[in-house]
């Protein structure tokens, strides 16, 4: 097969000195499905923002068919025949789907109107052929994420791309909706068009790959077939060590009931009932897990339990006492901790140090807070020091800014802070979100090390495998309610499958 | 356990609460505005050493000049210190100009009206300023958090606001029946002391680092400082640390519009000893602080330093058309001089502009 593009030699120095990528040699061929396989900050994304002419590279070579190619613009690349899926969708939400496949292509009727009449033949043509199907009247923001992603795919074609680069593109989508993306790639291929998977997730890589490259630390390891190889050889390959991929857990011990929540109703910001009547109780010694595909509540359930937004009906109690509808610093009084979501938008405060950091959602309680609301140095260090080598926080200085540690480690200084508090029950939403295989496995390890002790904890994870790996018990939640309770060990995938979509399984006779 | 101990005492090194950088930046700065400064009065024909020992000269020539120019840093520091407080909420606060107005209200009116002992007369002075000015500033926090009023416009209201009540009463009941121009003079027990006479430095200005100083404490060492920071970078994170997001923004508003009035008070009590019925005395204070708070890059201990950068511009500036002059000609005009403290100003502020545009740009990024 002759090659659809290769990249030589090449090294990206961030202004700011960071070195992404040390000289890496990346190819792939005419008519295959070509996995990048890394773990966050291996430089996977920035190897192909620079063949997409998003990034430009400090040193190497390009070349695009056998013939070199100086791509200085994302417009450089289309003009290629490269095109780009990146993670976050690059639509109009106010426009509709056929709108944004023309932007930028519009021609133009009499010289003013859009003629988007032979755009439409055109784009209908091609949905025929390619099996993608949208509705190319619906407002964007009206369209589910897997659509929109279609919707991106199907933008590129019309533009003529014939290498398609996709960064993480299963992340948002549901198991239905990743096994359709999977046999549309494979009909990208059979039409000798090139396809590169970026991923981190091993299993998606074995199985729709044909040969897969593992960066590290922003150097290529090896570039193997995958019919070759075997997902713990790329998990080595990945993180240069033996990666223990199943935690051991031991048998739960559950105890009294820490959080009881009764029939709660939420509303979201724009008025919309996004939780609708949801009932559940957490022990303590047990992991109770939340599963589902994200946007089905889970933001809102974890941010009225945590306080952080209102309760429009139902009940909450907390270690027995009713909890609804009451701030943040009065739940954790009551033996809250929660591990937000969002580690920038909620968790941390990138700007303050590492010290500052420590003691948020603490500052105004003993010992850090002293008489006349002066803050204790000393104990504020204390504690820091704590939170480091308890949980082997990798950080030159407590007076770094936050935003200078990995997310590792800034999820690390969450979690930290949170167990440390020693609560009755955690609250952790997308926990392992964005960290790379060690750091997932530690704070994985965590949960299980605060089950373990007693403690509540209630995960909410868009990751199937960890909430089924980590939870004693678990709830599938489609549109703002729970489609059934299960155990996690005595479920099929085919049934966890239909849950996701809403379908609760029959009842064993 | 023991040898843990000793690395956690190694790392216990104080926190660098003073950031450097900002220091080197802004000095750089600085000294870019001086180099272009002196170009455009070589540009004008003029000679920029001699324009600029003139600046030297008349701000700290004299014993008597650099006790004017300390002199003139009390006002402006309070000023600046009470829109940085305010900025370190994220609030814009550009009404310490009305805010400054209750102080000097309250000095004119309690310190002629009101006979009480010295030392309790002026702090009784200090401290109803203190409220008043955190009154009207605290109402534009209430604005905002209740009614969704931006800062900016209910403050500039509030200027007004302020700059008409004080020169009403001025006019219809503070004023001196002997000489209608102005207010009438406040009570000796009122007033705060000259350092030596014949010079307008008063103990004003060591109330006024005091006050930065406290302030300085307060941000960086006290939970209500740390709410205060908190909410200014990352409102989000702060309700999730649980912060009252809204009654924190009061607050801070609160202490910024009382600091201000704090400045127009110890202009009374420390300078003037009363107010024109139009008070001119005072126009503008509050207004160049948001300058002094930008070179100082909101921090109170910046702030001290910015302030006396200004007060040295304003005074040396001044002096420049005197002390370039020789015999038959004149010297470098005041317009000059006027013009060269703007560059310098515009200069000495890029690094907050930039630090500004960033936070911007980076905000729209997430």
């Amino acid at each position: 097969m002759p090659q659809a593009f290769s990249m030589k030699g090449i090294v990206k120095v961030y202004s700011d000195g960071t070195v992404a990528l040390r000289g890496v040699d990346f190819s792939a061929e005419e008519g295959e499905i070509h996995g990048l396989l890394g773990e966050n900050g291996a430089g996977k994304t920035t190897l192909m923002n620079i063949l997409f002419g998003r990034i430009r590279m400090t040193r190497g070579e390009t070349f695009v068919r056998g013939k070199r190619a100086i791509i200085k613009s994302p417009h450089d690349a289309m003009a290629l025949g490269i095109g780009m899926v990146h993670q976050h969708f690059m639509l109009i939400p106010a426009f509709t789907a056929l709108d944004n496949v023309i932007l930028g292509l519009e021609t133009a009727k009499k010289g003013v109107m859009i003629d988007r009449k032979t755009a439409r033949e055109k784009l209908e043509a091609l949905i025929k052929s390619s099996g993608l199907a949208v509705d190319l009247d619906a407002r964007v923001e009206d369209l589910p994420v897997g659509i929109q992603q279609r919707l991106e795919i199907l933008k590129l074609m019309y533009r003529g791309a014939d290498i398609i680069v996709l960064d993480e593109p299963t992340s948002v989508l549901t198991p239905v909706e990743v096994d359709e993306l999977f046999s549309f790639l494979r009909s990208l291929k059979a039409q000798g068009k090139t396809v590169v998977f970026i991923s981190h997730k091993l299993r998606e890589v074995m199985a729709i790959t044909d040969r897969v490259t593992v960066l590290r630390k922003g150097q290529l390891v090896r570039t193997v077939k995958t019919a070759e190889t075997t997902q713990g050889a790329l998990a080595q390959m990945m993180v240069g060590r033996d990666v223990v991929f199943t935690l051991t857990k031991k048998p739960s011990t559950p105890g009294e009931v820490v959080l009881s929540v009764r029939d709660l109703k939420v509303r979201d910001v724009t008025g919309r009932q996004t939780v609708k009547g949801v009932s559940f109780d957490v022990r303590g010694g047990e992991i109770f897990g939340i599963a589902g595909v994200e946007g089905n509540g889970q933001t809102q359930l974890v941010e009225a339990l945590t306080g952080l937004t209102k309760v429009q009906s139902g009940t909450v109690l907390l270690g027995g006492v009713e909890v609804q509808n009451r701030p943040p610093h009065v739940l954790y009084a009551q033996g809250l901790a929660h591990v937000p979501e969002d580690r920038h938008r909620r968790g941390l405060i990138l700007e303050f140090s590492m010290l500052e950091n420590s003691v948020l959602g603490l500052q105004m309680r003993e010992p850090f807070s002293g008489r006349f609301g002066v803050l204790d140095p000393e104990e504020m260090e204390k504690w820091t020091q704590k939170i480091i080598s308890d949980f082997s926080v990798d950080v030159s200085s407590t007076s770094s800014p936050a935003s200078s540690l990995s997310g590792g480690n800034q999820q690390k200084v969450i979690c930290g802070r949170e167990m440390l508090k020693n609560p009755r029950i955690v609250v952790a939403s997308q926990p392992t979100r964005g960290l790379d295989v060690a750091a997932t496995e530690y704070i994985r390890s965590l949960l299980l090390k605060m089950r373990d002790e007693g403690k509540g904890v209630l995960l909410v994870s868009a990751d199937l495998d960890e909430v089924t790996m980590l939870s004693d018990r678990m709830a599938i939640m489609y549109e703002g309610q729970f489609v059934d309770i299960v155990d996690p060990s005595k479920v099929s995938e085919r049934d966890l499958g239909l849950m996701f979509g809403g379908i609760k399984r029959e009842a064993p006779a | 356990m023991t040898q843990q101990e000793a690395e956690a005492a190694k790392a216990v090194a104080k926190p660098s609460w003073i950031p450097w950088n900002s220091v080197a930046e802004s000095g750089l700065a600085i000294i870019m505005g001086f180099l272009v400064g002196g170009g455009i009065i070589a540009l004008a024909g003029f000679n920029p050493a001699l324009f600029y020992r003139g600046l030297i000269e008349g701000a700290f020539g004299s014993p008597r000049a650099l006790m004017d120019t300390i002199s003139y840093m009390t006002p402006i520091m309070l000023t600046g210190l009470s829109f940085a407080i305010a900025a370190r909420a994220n609030l814009f606060n550009i009404g310490s100009e009305g805010q400054m107005y209750m102080g000097v209200l309250a000095a004119a009116s309690i310190g002629a009206f009101v006979a009480l002992p010295e030392g309790l007369h002026q702090m009784v002075i200090l401290f109803v300023s203190f409220l008043l000015g955190g009154f009207i500033a605290a109402l534009a926090g209430w604005l905002k958090i209740k009614r969704g009023v931006h800062e900016v416009v209910s403050t500039i209201m509030l200027n007004w606001i302020g700059f008409y009540l004080l020169t009403y009463l001025a006019i219809f009941v503070l004023f001196d029946p002997l000489r209608a121009y102005k207010t009438t003079t406040i009570l000796p027990s009122a007033t705060v002391p000259f350092v030596t006479s014949g010079t307008s430095l008063s103990y004003a200005v060591v109330i006024a680092i005091v006050v930065c100083i406290v302030c300085y404490f307060l941000l960086w060492r006290t939970t209500l400082g740390y709410n205060i920071r908190a909410v200014g970078l990352n409102p989000t994170s702060s309700e999730y640390g649980g912060i009252k997001v809204s009654r924190t923004m009061v607050t801070a508003m609160f202490i910024s519009g009382g600091v201000a009035a704090l400045a127009g008070a110890l202009e009374i009590m420390g300078r003037f000893w009363y107010v024109d019925t139009e008070a001119s005395y005072v126009r503008n204070l509050g207004f160049d602080g948001i300058a002094v708070a930008l070179v100082g890059r909101n921090h109170p201990l910046g702030i001290i330093i910015s302030s006396f950068f200004f007060a040295m511009l304003k005074t040396g500036g001044q002096a420049v058309q005197i002390y370039t002059s020789e015999a038959g000609r004149t010297g470098i005009p005041l317009e000059m001089s006027l013009a060269i403290q703007g560059v310098i100003i515009v200069f000495a502020s890029i690094p907050s502009i930039i630090a500004l545009v960033k936070k911007f740009t980076e905000g729209r990024k997430k």
